[in-house]
């Protein structure tokens, strides 16, 4: 009952998200003294390029996820980590690199890391870290943006804002604190596997394959309504106003955050609509974007609400955005990029 | 036995709508991949990204249309021998195997590129896209810039040229063989326009773009946007309140749109 509701809100947020950006597309296309044709052809080039650039990451990603669920165990993930607490944490930060998950894939595995006991710091970090530390992504970044501040400061950060909040979960939490009864409850000795059983390789691969397939969907609808925005904003919004929203070091920043936040584009291909705002925002905002974006949406606070208690939902939004903002706004001041 | 028929009917109602859904994935996921195909065919890749990431193109292609047919080859299969004879674990074991499906919003909302892509007429970026434009480059020559002959350079590469000069009076009397589309803004000086080109470093997202100024007394002969060869000798003049040099047109060619619009910087 509570998923069927869950994922109501879900296709509600998206719906609305969707005929927003199809209406505000519509209206300033009738608005607009242009030619309402010329405008759409641009348009057309404009979503295309962004998702034809796109789609190659977005595929390999699903892909890596759909390997990961269908060939590794929580044990696999559990062997890795070291004993010593900080030493665990800091751990999380980089195991994405051996296991490419983005911010959906994560969420999952994250659980079931907590289920075999892993500490709670670990799966924190991990879970706010992954999504950006890890091959795919530090390849779509780098093809958007070169080798330059973004690349680094995009790892630097968010390496620095996963470990820093790990470590205050590390401090305070214990599991029954954190968890809700639900996701415990397997490690009371229920069962989530209704008929647990080995896979064999021509089995995996096949399931694989079909769940990349499927989260090429899920994926795709927000790749394809954040790039029609994108897109939207750049034929018709003027530079003026763009400049006027983006040159503010503080302003920009709380913009791309929201941005983030609502898109909920996936973090192997946020780059290339990063790269839309890159022209008139300042570099730390898109920094912020490409930060925050991938520990924090309405996508993944869905998901986290399945998992994690009320206040803990809470603090796994705000503190993210408040590191990531401060960091940024910091950037933005006394760094010349 | 009254149970065990409605768990029957429910396991069929569930199977057909779930094949409908699969089979709306599977020819989607091949669509897409067939349209990635021929935007590679046609050579209208490079009115939307860098050449040099075309290859991520030709994966997108291949990993759809992996996807797309081993949706249909699971749906063309025989059935599997049910794992059990008991009607509600068949119906448990077809939910994890097939997982939940897709709603047909999304199937809409993935759709759209197809929509768009094929309806609308591929066109580069031109001068109706084009918000600010720039007479220098963003990064100054390299050697390998200035070893080009001056007459091969494109408009990015004089840009660059002018770019790590101290004195543009050094270019006066240079010859130039450029392509570009025309453009022009009411603010400009009579008779000046500029052979513009847009910059794309990854897709068109990033583009940006650049000009090199000119002065031909014919400018308003050709109209804005058109594709254009132009050759000409650089003199040091007045534009947009800079001194520049001015490329001073001896002979205007209108060429078709080129294979690719945009340069590489």
């Amino acid at each position: 009952m509570e998923a069927d509701a869950k994922q109501q809100l879900r296709t509600l947020v998206m719906w609305i998200l969707a005929l927003a950006a199809i209406a505000v597309i519509f209206a300033l296309i009738l608005g607009g003294g242009d030619d309402a044709g010329t405008l759409l052809s641009v348009f057309a080039t404009r979503f295309l390029g962004i998702f034809i650039e796109a789609a190659p990451f977005l595929l390999l990603g699903t892909l890596a996820s759909g390997l990961i669920e269908a060939f590794v165990t929580a044990d696999d993930i559990a062997r890795l980590v070291p004993r010593n607490k900080v030493g665990a944490t800091v751990t999380g930060a980089f195991l994405g690199f051996l296991f490419p998950v983005c911010e959906c894939g994560v969420v999952p595995v994250v659980r079931r890391l907590f289920m075999k006991g892993l500490p709670m710091s670990v799966g924190v970090t991990f879970l706010l870290a992954a999504p950006v530390v890890n091959p795919v992504v530090l390849v779509s970044t780098y093809v958007a943006f070169g080798v330059g501040p973004v690349l680094i400061g995009r790892f630097v950060l968010t390496i620095l804002v996963a470990v820093m909040v790990g470590l205050i979960f590390a401090l305070s939490a214990r599991p029954q604190d954190v968890l809700r009864a639900r996701t415990l409850a397997p490690v009371m000795g229920g069962s989530i596997d209704v008929l647990p059983r080995r896979r064999s390789l021509g089995e995996g691969l096949s399931a694989a394959l079909r769940l990349a397939g499927d989260e090429f969907f899920e994926m795709g609808r927000y790749l394809i309504i954040g790039t029609a925005l994108a897109a939207t904003m750049q034929t018709l919004v003027s530079q003026d106003v763009l400049l006027a929203l983006g040159r503010g070091p503080i302003i920009s920043v709380l913009v791309m955050q929201g941005l983030a936040f609502l898109l909920s584009v996936c973090s192997t291909v946020d780059s290339f609509l990063a790269l839309a705002f890159a022209g008139a925002f300042t570099t730390g905002s898109i920094l912020a974007f490409l930060v925050f974006g991938p520990m924090v949406d309405i996508k993944s606070t869905l998901m986290f609400a399945g998992i994690f208690k009320g206040r803990v939902v809470l603090y796994l939004i705000v503190l993210p955005a408040l590191l990531t903002m401060l960091f940024a706004i910091w950037l933005n001041l006394n760094v010349v990029f | 036995m009254q149970l065990t028929d409605s768990f029957h009917i429910d396991l069929d109602v569930a199977r057909r709508r779930q094949q409908t859904n699969a089979w709306a994935k599977a020819v989607l996921l091949l669509a897409m991949g067939l349209y990635f195909v021929w935007v590679i065919a046609s050579g209208n890749l490079p009115n939307y990204i860098n050449e040099r990431f075309a290859w991520l193109s030709y994966v997108a292609a291949a990993v759809l249309l992996l996807l797309g047919a081993h949706g249909i080859w699971r749906l063309l299969r025989p059935a599997r021998s049910p794992i059990s004879d008991d009607p509600l674990l068949q119906l448990v074991s077809a939910r994890q195997e097939e997982h939940r499906p897709i709603s047909w919003g999304v199937l809409a909302i993935v759709a759209f590129p197809l929509v768009l892509g094929t309806l609308i007429p591929s066109r580069p970026l031109g001068a109706e896209s084009v918000s600010s434009i720039s007479t220098s480059a963003v990064s100054a020559a390299n050697v390998a810039e200035f070893q080009i002959d001056p007459l091969q350079r494109n408009v990015l590469d004089w840009l660059r040229v002018f770019n790590s000069s101290s004195d543009f009076s050094e270019f006066n009397g240079e010859r130039a063989d450029l392509i570009g589309f025309m453009y022009r803004e009411p603010t400009f000086g009579e008779n000046q326009f500029m052979i513009a080109r847009f910059t794309v470093s990854c897709c068109v997202a990033d583009a940006s773009a650049l000009g090199v100024p000119a002065h031909w007394a014919e400018t308003a002969t050709v109209e804005q946007g058109q594709w254009i060869r132009v050759q000409g000798v650089f003199q040091v003049g007045s534009f947009r309140d800079n001194t520049l040099p001015i490329l001073q047109v001896e002979s205007v060619e209108l060429i078709d749109e080129p294979a690719h619009p945009y340069l590489y910087p």
